[in-house]
């Protein structure tokens, strides 16, 4: 168990995701190694296909629900452009761990909006806000690993791998295996095992 | 991570669990004892409301989803004039809709604890207007109590009943969206025999017309005796457990409910130990012992508070009378619109210290400017399959989108936006038949008037919970005073935005099968003009139904039911059924675009590189409308529901 004063993840992306359950077990796996925690969400109109944003704190004391800007350590995201949408919670030289795969909203099926590239949006990470950014196919690994449910866990799994993360990925390990039905576990654990990976490989 | 009911049952003080601060007041309410609880849901109170439904059976609480917040607060309210602890929930502007009976009980008095839960919702994330309740429970000299944390939430919940009982005066629990919605540690304290044991307990009501009758010669004695007891409830809050003074210095910032954790937090961000804080669970009535020894010494104070500057007010007005000449800070540096956060009260209190803020956050704000460019807005939309959606796509049909659509509060007033465009006004639950009734005689005349003619016409929207909600008396004044208007009740038989509640056109309650009232019943009762009910997924007759019922002179209704895609699905999927699956023949697909600019499925997206429409199967609910709308047939079944 690492010790540590503060640690803020912001979570982001499209209403319905399963954002609230990763933030939810994310929570609890901080609480269960003994930290002060907070969860911030927003419910209601949100959850409908809109952009959503919650967020994870723990540490040795934390207050508020809401990460402040500039002091998010990770962006977890499960649509790209919505990393984006929240790139000012990341504090300077912080990390976005993002789901590659782009959700096109309405406005842009209507061509009243542009959804802006891949390297537009790494650019924009990487050089205008100084950050490290890590996109892969969370989605995908998470068929492979029996259900696209599970993209969640893929990218929590790949959350612990990156450097200095305070939370074991045994305590996650055992929220996920309290929290699923029992009939998903198998599952759930394989899809985090395939986020460890991938987060290893691509943090390499 | 055990379920909502385990957890808010669980009879283990002592143990520490991460709850979401409705939760945690549902807690508070059973280590309370209490035993009446109803309410109509409203984001974001919705949650504690659900789980008292979830648990009521469980710890012997009769709990009840009320067709309207005054409904509600008058059940609860009886209650606690029996001798029973009772609880009523609502958003904030649910407390307007309660306003009548809430303003005129106070006097009354309770004989069992009553606390009224309201959750203010700063910065409008899901509500038509940002109204402060603590302005509310000034006015109407109901005390109000405000937490800081999420075990505050559950303990403040049950410090609420103990104050209610002991001064026989309601009481406000205020939260915000933020202490409603915030996940935090609660150790949990011990739960009274009659909950554990599941006894279901029944009060006792002593008539007392002096009392339970307010008629002017009763309640001219309320007033009095209302003020006499604020003045009782404001000394015992210097006595508050929740209020505390802390630290030392020259400089003092006051805290009221969760700006005390952003102020702390600010504090520590900025480094500074050297600063006085009065926490304060009670922003109404402040208590003014406290706050004249924690002045004691100050050179100068910042209120930071959330809203509208009620604490300062009452601080303000009781410093100039004591004449105390220390500078007060108050909506001078903090902002009064929108919500409060930790960035905020950073930069408030740099200003009050005259210090600089650790982050330069109008640095930050240019650089976020510069790339909102490029982010495409992605505001919530209807869901796939969502029934709403086509029947405003039959309605945009059938008027050439050449009427006015007042609309109301629910999923549906996401028909707002483009494609759909389909609503014109929202302004309150149950608003849009009164809103369409009043521009139908404004442009058009009543129809029995002589200088009726019809010009414009009028559809009105309104979902089936806000139907019995409000809109019941409003259809019954529309029909009598003899309106031209079309009214569309958009039925998915489930209160859908503020998460699957029950109402009456879907007979379920908590404690089983209630009765079901048909809306079509109750408008051919009431005497409409034309009555049809259709089902939105046959795209075609709805359209046509509507065209018909425009034809009618008069109060025309058309019951558009079909249940809530998100609920069905979920149900489906827990069950394991697949469902139906579309997909877009490219030989087929013209692109067009029809299905995209009128019809807006979330499901379907543009393959720019093709120049075709296409459907994103994780996305489609297979509800087939697409293939309705498309004039070439290119949405096709791939996959039968099995």
């Amino acid at each position: 168990m690492v010790a540590v004063k503060e640690y803020n993840i912001v979570i982001t992306g499209v209403g319905g995701q399963g954002i609230l359950t990763a933030a939810n077990l994310l929570g609890w796996a901080a609480l269960n190694e003994g930290y002060k925690v907070r969860v911030g969400e927003v419910h209601g109109m949100s959850q409908r296909f809109g952009s959503v944003i919650s967020y994870v704190r723990f540490g040795e004391n934390v207050y508020g629900s809401m990460v402040p800007e500039g002091k998010a350590d990770v962006i977890l995201s499960f649509e790209p452009v919505e990393a984006l949408r929240y790139i000012n919670y990341l504090k300077e030289g912080g990390l976005v761990f993002t789901n590659s795969r782009p959700i096109q909203p309405v406005q842009v099926a209507m061509g009243l909006a542009n959804y802006p590239s891949h390297e537009q949006i790494k650019d924009i990470v990487e050089n205008k806000f100084n950050a490290k950014y890590i996109s892969f196919d969370a989605e995908s690994i998470a068929k492979d690993a029996g259900n696209i449910i599970a993209t969640n866990v893929v990218l929590i799994g790949a959350l612990t791998q990156t450097p200095d993360f305070p939370l074991s990925p045994e305590s996650i390990r055992e929220v996920i295996k309290v929290s699923v039905p029992k009939k998903a576990v198998d599952l759930n654990m394989k899809a985090f095992d395939m986020g460890i990976k991938t987060a290893q490989e691509l943090l390499k | 991570m055990a379920k909502v009911t385990d957890m808010v049952l669980l009879n283990k003080p002592g143990e520490k669990i991460l709850l979401l601060g409705n939760h945690a007041i549902a807690r508070g309410a059973l280590e309370a004892n209490i035993a009446i609880f109803a309410a109509y849901p409203g984001t974001p109170s919705s949650e504690l409301t659900d789980t008292m439904a979830a648990v009521a059976k469980d710890a012997g609480v009769y709990m009840e989803y009320s067709t309207n917040e005054k409904v509600a607060f008058e059940t609860a309210l009886s209650a606690a004039w029996s001798g029973l602890r009772s609880m009523t929930a609502m958003k904030h502007v649910g407390l307007n809709v309660a306003a009548d009976t809430f303003m005129s009980a106070v006097g009354m008095g309770v004989e069992g604890g009553f606390v009224v839960m309201v959750a203010d919702d700063p910065s409008m994330w899901s509500s038509q207007n940002e109204q402060d309740t603590r302005v509310f429970g000034k006015f109407a000299n109901v005390p109000v109590l405000e937490p800081c944390s999420v075990q505050e939430a559950k303990d403040l919940t049950k410090y609420a009943f103990e104050i209610s009982e002991k001064f026989k005066h309601m009481v406000i629990l205020r939260t915000t969206t933020r202490s409603s919605h915030m996940r935090g540690d609660v150790v949990l304290g011990e739960l009274p025999d009659e909950i554990v044991n599941k006894v279901r307990r029944h009060g006792n009501f002593e008539k007392d017309p002096t009392r339970f009758v307010d008629i002017p010669a009763h309640s001219r004695n309320f007033h009095p005796k209302i003020l006499e007891n604020i003045e009782k409830i404001r000394e015992e809050f210097a006595n508050c457990p929740f209020n505390k003074i802390e630290g030392n210095g020259k400089v003092g910032i006051i805290a009221p409910g969760l700006s005390y954790a952003y102020v702390k937090e600010a504090l520590s961000w900025l480094n500074i130990d050297d600063v006085k804080i009065l926490k304060l669970a009670t922003p109404f009535p402040v208590p003014y012992k406290l706050v004249e020894e924690f002045l004691k010494g100050l050179e100068k104070v910042l209120i930071v508070e959330e809203l509208e500057p009620v604490v300062e007010e009452q601080i303000k007005m009781w410093a100039y009378d004591k004449g105390l000449n220390i500078p007060i800070y108050g909506k001078n540096i903090v902002p009064r619109i929108y919500e409060m956060d930790t960035k905020r009260a950073v930069i408030a209190i740099s200003k009050f210290l005259g210090i600089e803020t650790p982050i330069n956050f109008e640095e930050l704000d240019e650089k976020y400017k510069e790339i909102s460019s490029v982010l495409p807005p992605r505001p919530p939309s209807l869901c796939p399959a969502c029934p709403h959606r086509n029947s405003f796509f039959a309605i945009n049909k059938a008027t050439r989108k050449k009427a006015i659509f007042p609309s109301d509060i629910g999923c549906y007033t996401l028909g707002v936006l483009p494609p759909l465009n389909a609503v014109d006004t929202t302004v309150a639950m149950g608003g849009s038949i009164g809103v369409a009734h009043g521009l139908s005689v404004a442009l058009n005349g009543a129809t029995n008037e002589e200088t009726y003619e019809k010009k414009q016409v009028v559809v009105a929207t309104i979902g089936d919970s806000t139907f019995y909600h409000t809109g019941l008396p409003a259809i019954a004044n529309a029909i009598y005073n003899r309106s031209n208007i079309l009214v569309v009740v958009v039925d998915n038989e489930i209160t859908a935005m503020t998460g699957d509640q029950p109402n009456p056109g879907t007979g379920d309650t908590p404690h089983g099968v209630g009765k079901r009232i048909p809306i079509e019943d109750v408008v051919k009762a009431m005497g409409a003009d034309f009555v049809e009910v259709v089902n939105p997924y046959d795209i075609k007759k709805t359209t046509e139904v509507i065209k018909k019922a425009l034809e009618v002179e008069g109060v025309s209704v058309v019951v558009s039911r079909q249940v809530c895609a998100l609920y069905r699905v979920g149900k489906a999927k827990r069950n394991k059924e697949k469902l139906p699956l579309y997909k877009v023949n490219t030989d087929k697909c013209t692109g067009c675009k029809v299905c995209i600019s009128t019809f807006g499925c979330p499901a379907i997206f543009w393959d720019a590189e093709n120049n075709k429409a296409k459907i994103d199967p994780t996305m489609c609910w297979g509800c087939g409308s697409c293939a309705q709308v498309c004039p070439f047939g290119a949405f096709e079944l791939v996959k039968e529901a099995e």
